[in-house]
This record gives C-alpha cells, structure tokens and sequence, in this order.
C-alpha cells in the first residue's frame, strides 16, 4: 500500500566530475503531491542532482525506484517519456521560433507533413487557460523578442505540455515579476494537491521554499545534510544547515587599511545601465550584488572595455580621466579582468597549461619578436608554482585540468604582472571549497599590497564574507551601498529585490 | 630495454603517420614508373609544387584565424593575367610583381571585409567572389588565353633552376621559413590561435580578433601575389584558367595537413607536406598513364579521409599533443 504512495526513491547517488565530487551518496524518497524543495549553496549538487533525475546526466552509481520499477535513465527522453520533465533555470528555447511552436517542439500538430500553426497556437493558448501564470503571454510572438520572464513561462508551459507527474524546477522565480511568482507558487500548490503532481523545487528564495514546500533537502558540498518536513522547517535552521559551521573562519579576515580611490566610474549609462557610480579604493574588495540580469556584469565588463555601448560617464584611474576604455588600454594601465564562465571567455583549449598561462602579457614576456618555448616553459612554471596549480606537465593540454586549477590559471595569466585594480565576475563558480578558499587567500593578499578589487558574483555567502564594501544592483541602477556592520544578508536581500 | 626501443618507435611514428605515407608513396612511384625519379621529372614537381605550396601557405593563415578562402584560385589566374597585361603595357618587372603583390592584398582585403567586418559566412562570401573573379577573368580575356610582349627576364623565377633546384623551389622555402617563424613561434602567430580557437577568449585578454582575422586574409593576399608572380613566370601567358588546377589540391593540402603534426589543427608543417603529397600523387599517376579523371577522385577521396580522421580525433580528445 505505501508504494502508492511513493513515486519516486532514490538511494546513494553519487557522481563525479573529474576531481570535483559534485553529488556524494545521495539517498531520499517523495511522496505523490508533494513539494520537495532542494535547496544549498551554489556548487552543492542541486543541479547535477535533478539533471540525473532528468536523464541529463548518469549517475556514477546509485539506484533509482521510479513507480515502482527501476529506472535507469540514459538521456533526457527516457524521463521525458516517464512523464519527468524540468524547468531550466536558463530557458533552452528556440529563438526563432514562436511561443507556441516553442511549447509543441518535437510534438508539433500536423497537416500531413506541415505543420499546422493555427491549431498549435490554440492548443498554447489551451495550455495558458490551464495554467494561468502569465494570462497576457503573447504567443504567437517570436521567442528572441521576449522578456526574459515571458521566455520562462514559455519554459514552464513547455514543460507543463508533457502532463508530467513530476516536474522539476530550477530556480524558477529567479527571474519572474513578483505577481507571475506568486501566481506560480499557487499553482504548484494547487497541482499538488488537485492533481496529486509532484515537484522538486530548487529555490535560492528561502521564504519561498518554506512557504510552497512539505519537505525540504538540503544539499551541502554534493551531501544530504539533513530532510526537514513541513513542521520542522525554519529558516534559521536551513541556513546553518546550508553553510559550514565555521562559515566565520571560511573568509579571510576583512581590510583594515583602505586608501585613496584607485578607480573611478562617475555617471556610467550604457542599454543596460542607469547612472552608476562606483569607487574602488586601494585596499579594498568592492562586491557587486543582485539578481541575475540587474546589471553587475555589465558593470564589470563596461569597465574593462568589453561594452562597447557606453553610452556617457567617465572612468577614471588615480584620479586621471580616461580617453579610451577598450581592452587593451586597460590591460596596459593595469585593469584586468577575471571572466565569467572561464570556459567561454578564458581558456583557450588547444593551447597547453604553459600557453595559457602567457597569453595576456606575451609582449612584456617576450620583448622580442619571437617566443622561445623553453624559456616560456621555465617562466610558466615558476607562475604555476606561485598558484599553487597542480598540472603533471607544464606542457599538456588545459583541458586535462580540474576547474579550480583552470581558474587558476586564469588568475596567474593576469597577475603575472602587477596590477592596479582586478575586476573579477563569478570567479569561484564550479570550483571545489578548497581552491575558494585559495582564491579569497589570494585576492586579500592582493589589497595588503593596496590594489583595488571588484568582485561580481552570484553567491549571496561569498559575497557578504569577501568584501569590504558592497553595491547592491537592481535592474541596472546601484540601490545602496553597504559597509562594514551595514553587511548583511538582510540588507543586501533588501535591496536587491 | 626492447619495451623502450618500442615505445620510442611509436612515438617517432605518432603524428607523423603521414610523413612515412608520403615516403612510401615516393617509393611505390620510382618502382612503378622508370621516369618518376628522375631529375627532369623531381624538378618538374618542385616547379609545380611551389605555386601550390605558397597558396597552401596563405589558405593555412586565414584557416589558423578560424576563416576559410575559396577564393584564391581564381584570384591568382586574374593576377596572372593583370600582371603580363601591364608588362605588354611597358611597365618595369619589378614594378609589375609590386602591383601584383598589392593586387594580391587588395583581393583578400575585399574577402576580408566580406567575411570580418560585415560577418558574412566565410565559405559563402569566397564562393561568390570566386564567381565574381571568373566573371572578371572571361570578361578581360574573352574565354581566351592572353599574350603579349614580355621581356625574357620575366621566365627565370618560374623556369630558371640552380643545379636541379628551381629558383621558384627556393622562393618558397624562403616564403615557407618566414610563415613558420610568424605562425608558430612570433607572438602574432600566438595570437592567431587563440582567435581560431576561442575568439571571444581572446578579446578578453585583449586581442583584437577581428584585426587578427583581417592581417591573416591580407597575409594571404600577399602569398597570392607571390604565387601568381611564380605562375605568371612560368606560363609566360595568361589563359583564363589559369588558377583553376590548384584549388582542389590547395584545399586538400590544408586538411590534409592538419592530420599531421599537431592533428586536430590545421598548421603550416602539415600543409606543406600535404602539397608535396599531392603533387607526387598528381605527378605520379601522371607517370603511370593513369586517367586524368582519376585525379580528381582521388583528391576527393583524401579530403573525406582527413576531414573524417580530423573529427574522429576531436571526438576522442585528449589524444593529440597539445598545440602551443
């Protein structure tokens, strides 16, 4: 009898990648109609967890019972086609194609061979009568002229159209006006309770999960700290469970000597900018905080010259005006800049560790018209070294890496030379609590010597432990600007939404 | 002792699997066919290869950047014409072969622009300028081959030989030391991989990849120039196909190439290789009275096999020595 009840048991989970045990023997089991929420810091294997629910990704071992029978997915079909599907945090939408084509893609409504919008674009709109998050969802209007909200809802149908029994959401009021949150909040308890449907529900919104979720997981560095079910739960108790005991000591200790400003940015307006003014003194680190999409990338890349829509506003460093913010001035004034997504922005994957370590500041390390691998090699080495980069040749491949040792890397390709001000954008995103700790080592000895930093990053934690000062960011425009005892999560949450 | 001798024998092979292709291939031609060996003949495929060889040099650039060129081709029989036109005319030889090597740079610069500034699908944009250039070559010429006075000097790069060696034979290799120092150990060559294989990464660490992209088509415009200058030497005509027979083995040579050495990649030492190898093939089925149409299957064959060993190895990374 109680196997009615249950629709889904997982035991031991487990799973790795590379270095980084990113899920550590897992084990919990859900009821029909309930709300499971996941919640955890960044990095803590609420992805990777849910992405093994979903066929996205195997488990390195682990069983899971789904219905009553063993369940081994092998791509994300497999679930689909159980009736499991997620809601990504980021939307996986065709952009040039319609709402409603979006929502039937791979299951569209044909005449014959061609696809019949009229009835597609009925049965969407069907959908949204259904489930009514967003009641003014326009859509038979082409995905890439969406909000980013009106995208995720789009998302949510999609996912909604297979009739799952279990539907997985990735953070998904991240990025909703607070109404369709709500709106979607109530649904979900609705569809528990009416329709017996059952939700995992990844949220960084405490007050959220305590209010929609029966039983909450918490994940802590890929392992279950603890189930709590509804009478049990209280956001202080999620929140010790979520960081390490000693979250105290995890951050070195904050400046105590902050200088005359090093950089400047007066009046800054660009598409996505509204009037921002920054300074970063010497010292100092500067945390830039908010929501996903409220501007601190822009910030960040704006001053190292990436944007190029500046629209007005000055930058200046010392106190000198600069004429040209484009990459290579900065570089050259001592502005550098640790991309997101090292991935995408920061390695150069046919290159070997020693390659990417020099590829920044290869005309100051070789004046000369010609590079002498032996030379760079010893140079690389000796950069390695400093980092403590862990490689078995300075000669093979980046790619063989660990991603903190990539990071790494990234940090030494800069530093090798000395520099003013260090903007960083989500710079331990990925990266195992051992090389954070590494990093923020390394960016405190930086303000010992009076550089500048400016840290952008998703992590509320990180963010509050790390910097000396911190601009909260709504979309596009600065909301206050936080020092020292002023440094809260309370604050900061204040200010942001 | 025996399982060190071993594994140093499979490393020396490792990577250069087409290395030995190529000296077996020598060997299976001086077997088969009494004239492949001989001097006239070795002489007669260091001519050839030269012209190929330099466009090789140019197409292998542009690729490096990430770009392709389908162009050059037909540039390089306009060239050809463009420069005995301007010798009839009475102009100097070496201002000529100046013109010819800014005609070169102006050709690609037009790719360039195409491609670079205006995004244009590289493949796509140097399909329709090749069009364009043979439009341009039919016009001039009307379909048919060009004469007119030159001075005798004009023969000597492309038919003048030092002992066996031609003197186009030892422009090329001047040309191929210089491009090999550029690519593979200047800082501007460093750069150029980086933009071929992470653009985005490279601006942030403030390379310029659009300038990047832009100096590796006109680079290759200038090697355009030179090949056509070795072409027009040789020819001492400028018929209306004259660039035609180099495409396909140009191309191939470049794919070819990056099986070899550093193999995932394109890169210089494997182009080179890859047009001697297919010159020799060329040649020597040439030897063997074999159909002409043969040729041109066979050239095909090997774009297939290098493209499909490229990709299988990129599916299995980690495989291949790193690059830089």
């Amino acid at each position: 009898m109680k196997n009615e009840k249950t629709i889904l048991t997982c035991t031991k989970f487990d799973k790795h990648f590379g270095a980084t045990h990113a899920v550590n023997n897992v084990s919990f089991s859900l009821n029909r109609g309930d709300i499971f929420g996941l919640v955890g810091e960044n990095g803590a294997g609420k992805s990777t967890l849910i992405k093994m629910i979903g066929g996205e990704c195997i488990p390195d071992s682990g069983k899971m019972i789904y219905k009553n029978s063993e369940a081994k997915w092998k791509k994300s079909s497999d679930a689909l086609n159980n009736k499991i599907s997620i809601v990504h945090q980021e939307p996986l939408l065709i952009s040039s194609l319609n709402g409603a084509d979006n929502i039937f893609l791979n299951k569209e409504h044909t005449k014959g061979v061609i696809i019949d919008e009229e009835e597609t674009l009925k049965k969407a709109k069907l959908l949204l009568q259904k489930y009514p998050i967003y009641p003014d969802l326009i859509l038979d209007k082409n995905v890439d002229e969406l909000m980013l909200d009106e995208k995720f809802i789009v998302e949510i149908l999609k996912a909604l159209s297979y009739e799952p029994d279990i539907l997985i959401l990735d953070e998904p009021t991240a990025s909703l006006p607070k109404k369709s949150s709500e709106r979607l909040l109530n649904l979900l308890e609705e569809l528990s309770k009416k329709e017996k449907k059952t939700f995992i529900y990844i949220s960084h919104k405490l007050e959220e999960a305590i209010k929609v979720c029966n039983k909450i997981m918490v994940l802590r560095n890929g392992e279950n700290v603890g189930i709590l079910e509804k009478e049990d739960i209280e956001e202080n108790k999620l929140i010790k469970m979520m960081i390490n005991q000693d979250y105290e000591h995890f951050y070195p200790k904050k400046s105590e000597n902050i200088g005359n400003t090093i950089l400047q940015v007066k009046n800054l307006n660009t598409e996505a900018l509204k009037n921002i003014n920054i300074e970063i003194k010497a010292g100092e680190i500067v945390g830039l905080y908010g929501l996903m999409g409220a501007g601190m990338n822009e910030i960040a890349l704006s001053i190292f010259g990436i944007n190029n829509d500046l629209k007005e506003g000055t930058i200046s460093l010392h106190g000198k005006k600069m004429h040209k913010v484009e990459v290579s001035s900065m570089i050259k004034k001592g502005v550098f800049l640790i991309p997101p997504d090292k991935h995408k922005y920061g390695l150069f994957d046919t290159f070997t560790v020693a390659g990417n370590i020099t590829i920044a500041h290869l005309y100051e390390i070789f004046p000369q018209f010609l590079i002498s691998k032996s030379k760079e090699n010893k140079i690389a080495e000796k950069q390695a070294a400093k980092f403590n980069i862990k490689y078995g040749n300075i000669g093979q491949l980046v790619e063989e890496l660990s991603g903190g040792n990539q990071q790494k890397i990234i940090l030494a390709r800069w530093l090798f030379k000395e520099c003013e001000v260090l903007i960083l954008v989500d710079p331990t995103v990925g990266i195992d609590i051992g090389a954070k700790r590494e990093i923020y080592n390394l960016l405190r000895d930086l303000t010992k010597k009076n550089k500048g930093i400016l840290m952008v990053s998703s992590e509320i934690n990180e963010i509050v432990g790390i910097s000396d000062k911190i601009y909260t960011m709504r979309r596009g425009r600065i909301t206050a600007e936080l020092e020292k005892e002023q440094i809260t999560q309370e604050n900061i949450l204040k200010n942001i939404l | 002792m025996n399982d060190n001798k071993k594994n140093s024998l499979i490393e020396l092979f490792k990577n250069r699997e087409l290395l030995f292709g190529f000296a077996l291939l020598v060997i299976f031609f001086s077997v088969m066919s009494d004239s492949f060996f001989s001097t006239s003949n070795i002489t007669n495929i260091l001519l050839t290869t030269s012209i190929g060889g330099v466009l090789s040099l140019g197409l292998t650039l542009v690729m490096i950047t990430g770009d392709f060129d389908l162009s050059f081709a037909s540039a390089i029989g306009l060239i050809n014409i463009f420069i005995l036109v301007l010798l009839n005319q009475g102009f100097s030889l070496w201002l000529v072969f100046l013109f010819a090597i800014v005609a070169g740079i102006v050709w690609a610069g037009i790719n360039g622009i195409l491609v670079v500034k205006l995004g244009m699908h590289a493949f796509v944009a140097t399909i329709a300028t090749w069009t364009v250039c043979k439009g341009i070559i039919y016009w001039i010429s009307g379909g048919a081959t060009y004469y007119g006075d030159y001075p005798k000097s004009l023969s000597i790069i492309g038919r003048g030989t030092i002992g066996i060696i031609p003197i186009s034979s030892i422009i090329f290799l001047i040309i191929t030391i210089m491009i090999i120092l550029l690519a593979n150990y200047s800082k501007f060559g460093r750069r150029m991989y980086a933009v071929g294989n992470n653009s985005e990464a490279a601006e942030y660490v403030g390379i310029n990849s659009k300038k990047t992209r832009m100096i590796a088509f006109l680079l290759e415009g200038s090697l355009i120039g030179f090949a056509a200058i070795i072409l027009a030497s040789k020819l001492c005509s400028g018929p209306a196909s004259g660039g035609d027979g180099f495409q396909m083995n140009v191309i191939a040579s470049a794919f070819l190439g990056a099986t070899v050495f550093r193999p995932g990649l394109v890169n210089i030492g494997g182009s080179i290789l890859g047009i001697f190898l297919l010159s020799v093939i060329e040649n020597g089925l040439i030897m063997l009275n074999v159909h002409f149409y043969f040729k041109y299957i066979i050239q095909g064959l090997i774009i297939i096999a290098a493209v499909a060993f490229i990709s299988l190895r990129s599916k299995k990374k980690n495989e291949g020595p790193p690059v830089i």
